[in-house]
């Protein structure tokens, strides 16, 4: 069974089509799910809102979970599927950039496109400062080339890197999520209330 | 609460139904394509697009662009950028069911929006930077990489929330 | 006001997602593990077993040794004593009962060489060749007739009588050389005695993970 594009079960030319439409439902979730307003994600940060945190960690949950179910019913094929690979120092340094960006942007690409697509303008700035970024990367890339394509590990899971049994990692992560999300609104209970609009 | 429903107009989803629905989203775009969903991917394309078009020996000869450069078919001819168009479709369809429309800047009533602009710049060009560096943004690489639970995803996440809140301190007027 | 009961309810909602999620995370780890069936399935067996990439002939063979193409390894499923009586250049001995061994493993496993399976038929390599399919190695490939065609065809080829075609004679020419690189000498027939010394050279093969997926990420 599953996935079914590369398997050939659905053609090819409908690729584009259900790319459309899965980025159409993305863009309305984070939409109305109130990523498109800076200052709810950059909450964030600062214990005000801390919706960015809910959201992510409900939906790596959700399909972490979802994606062994079906794998174990034999919907889909658990290692067929597109795994990140795991450049070590990539990871670390890009996402540390990245995490700064955060901060100060306030947005992260996704839910820029769709601020952009409600009409912030910060928001388009953020778009055309991540073109820059791209461009700056593409120009300087024999300067990256090392921590790009260095300290290469494959695509390995966590299953192959811990050597942990999956089943019970999702177990853990799940009470982590979950005493997570009881944290924070102990946190955001705590500290005063921003406003915003 | 009745203060909070006073001050923030827009009603947005409870965070856990989002969650779920986006968790479910991404068990079907699993289930279909066989990978997660992207954002960044589409703005590479439109780059590596825009600098062909300017000057395509330059692109050929950076070791960057000419990964994504194909002579039969558009950068832009991708899976990615298809999404793309959906992600602002969609965006655009739930902003204006709920009436969020509209041109502004969105910044604390403590910093001027030129102020607030230069910080999105910045914070654009930085995030740019690192998903090239990464491999993927918060979606691509932190989301769909922790739903396969690969371990550069992991990484990745942990890295941009670690690095922000550590950053969070030398931003914090922009804020709150 | 409206509903006592259910708001009771509800006010407790978070708990109840949060004992879900549990109840679910932990579903994954008491579900009794089953075997999945490893390796191909059974449409693309029957595509391989149809596949003319299957087999390869003597003649192709001979040409390939002659030429020093270096993208085959031979495997020699036969048992070490008749392996060690007589086989092809540069084999490799792997008898049929060790097919699964670890040591095996690395010869056949590997995504770099065509590997050649032979027996005296084509009989034992067949069967060597089904379990290698059925693990899902790939490019294994199975000498049509075995050792016993390469005698007939190439050590000891067959004379072509006068009134056939010329492609049988230039078959049989190229047979013919083929036999004296194997060490046949001529004109004295029938001496079928293979000079080229038996060196199971071993091959260092890096072993690959495989990886289906085209090279796309997300982002």
């Amino acid at each position: 069974m599953g996935p079914l594009i590369p398997n050939d079960i659905i053609s090819h030319e409908w690729s584009y089509i259900i790319a459309i439409l899965i980025g159409l439902a993305f863009g309305y979730i984070l939409e109305a799910s109130g990523f498109s307003s800076s200052r709810k994600l950059a909450g964030v940060f600062y214990g005000y809102d801390f919706v960015v945190l809910k959201v992510f960690f409900t939906a790596a949950l959700v399909s972490v979970i979802g994606i062994l179910y079906m794998d174990y019913l034999g919907y889909l094929d658990f290692n067929s599927l597109y795994v990140h690979p795991t450049f070590l120092w990539g990871a670390i340094i890009g996402g540390a950039i990245m995490g700064i960006g955060f901060v100060s942007g306030g947005f992260c690409p996704g839910t820029s496109l769709c601020a952009v697509a409600i009409g912030k303008i910060d928001a388009m700035v953020f778009v055309g400062g991540i073109l820059i970024g791209i461009f700056i990367f593409s120009e300087l890339i024999s300067f990256f080339e090392p921590i790009y394509s260095g300290y290469y590990f494959g695509n390995v899971t966590l299953v192959d890197s811990l050597g942990i049994s999956p089943y019970w990692f999702v177990f853990i992560f799940t009470i982590i999520a979950i005493i997570a999300f009881i944290v924070v609104d102990i946190i955001r209970k705590r500290n005063k209330k921003i406003f915003y609009n | 609460m009745k203060a909070e429903k006073k001050q923030n107009k827009h009603i947005y989803w409870n965070p856990y139904f989002g969650g779920f629905l986006l968790g479910i989203l991404i068990i079907f775009t699993f289930y279909m394509t066989g990978r997660g969903l992207g954002a960044t991917g589409a703005m590479k394309s439109s780059v590596v697009a825009t600098v062909d078009t300017i000057s395509h020996t330059h692109a050929e000869s950076n070791s960057y662009y000419s990964k994504f450069i194909n002579k039969d078919e558009s950068v832009l001819n991708n899976w990615l950028v298809f999404e793309t168009i959906g992600i602002l479709l969609g965006a655009f369809i739930s902003g204006s069911l709920a009436g969020r429309i509209g041109l502004r800047t969105q910044h604390s009533p403590k910093i001027t929006s030129r102020r607030r602009l230069v910080f999105a710049l910045i914070g654009g060009v930085l995030f740019g930077l690192g998903s090239q560096i990464a491999r993927g943004c918060t979606s691509g690489a932190a989301l769909s990489g922790m739903a396969v639970l690969s371990t550069g995803g992991f990484i990745t996440m942990l890295s941009i929330f670690g690095t922000g809140y550590l950053a969070a301190y030398f931003f914090r007027k922009n804020w709150i | 006001m409206i509903n006592r009961k259910l708001a009771k309810v509800l006010s407790f909602r978070y708990k109840i997602l949060a004992i879900i999620f549990l109840v679910l995370a932990g579903g994954l780890v008491v579900l009794p593990k089953y075997e999945k069936q490893e390796g191909i399935q059974p449409e693309a067996l029957l595509k391989n077993a149809v596949s003319s990439e299957r087999y390869i002939t003597t003649d192709e063979l001979a040409d390939l040794i002659i030429n020093q193409d270096p993208s085959f390894i031979l495997i020699d499923v036969r048992e070490e004593e008749s392996y060690k009586k007589y086989s092809l250049p540069n084999s490799i001995n792997i008898p049929l009962d060790k097919l699964l061994s670890e040591d095996s493993n690395s010869f056949l496993n590997q995504d770099q060489f065509d590997v050649i399976l032979f027996s005296n038929d084509h009989f034992y390599a067949d069967q060597a060749w089904l379990i290698c399919n059925r693990l899902d190695y790939n490019h294994i490939r199975v000498l049509k007739g075995g050792l016993n065609a390469w005698f007939n065809t190439i050590i000891n080829p067959e004379k072509p009588s006068e009134n056939q075609s010329v492609i049988a004679s230039e078959l049989y020419s190229f047979r013919k050389a083929a036999s004296m690189y194997f060490g046949v000498a001529y004109p004295d027939e029938f001496k079928a005695k293979p000079v080229v010394k038996i060196i199971p050279k071993k091959k260092v093969i890096p072993k690959k993970k495989k990886k289906k997926m085209p090279v796309e990420g997300g982002c």
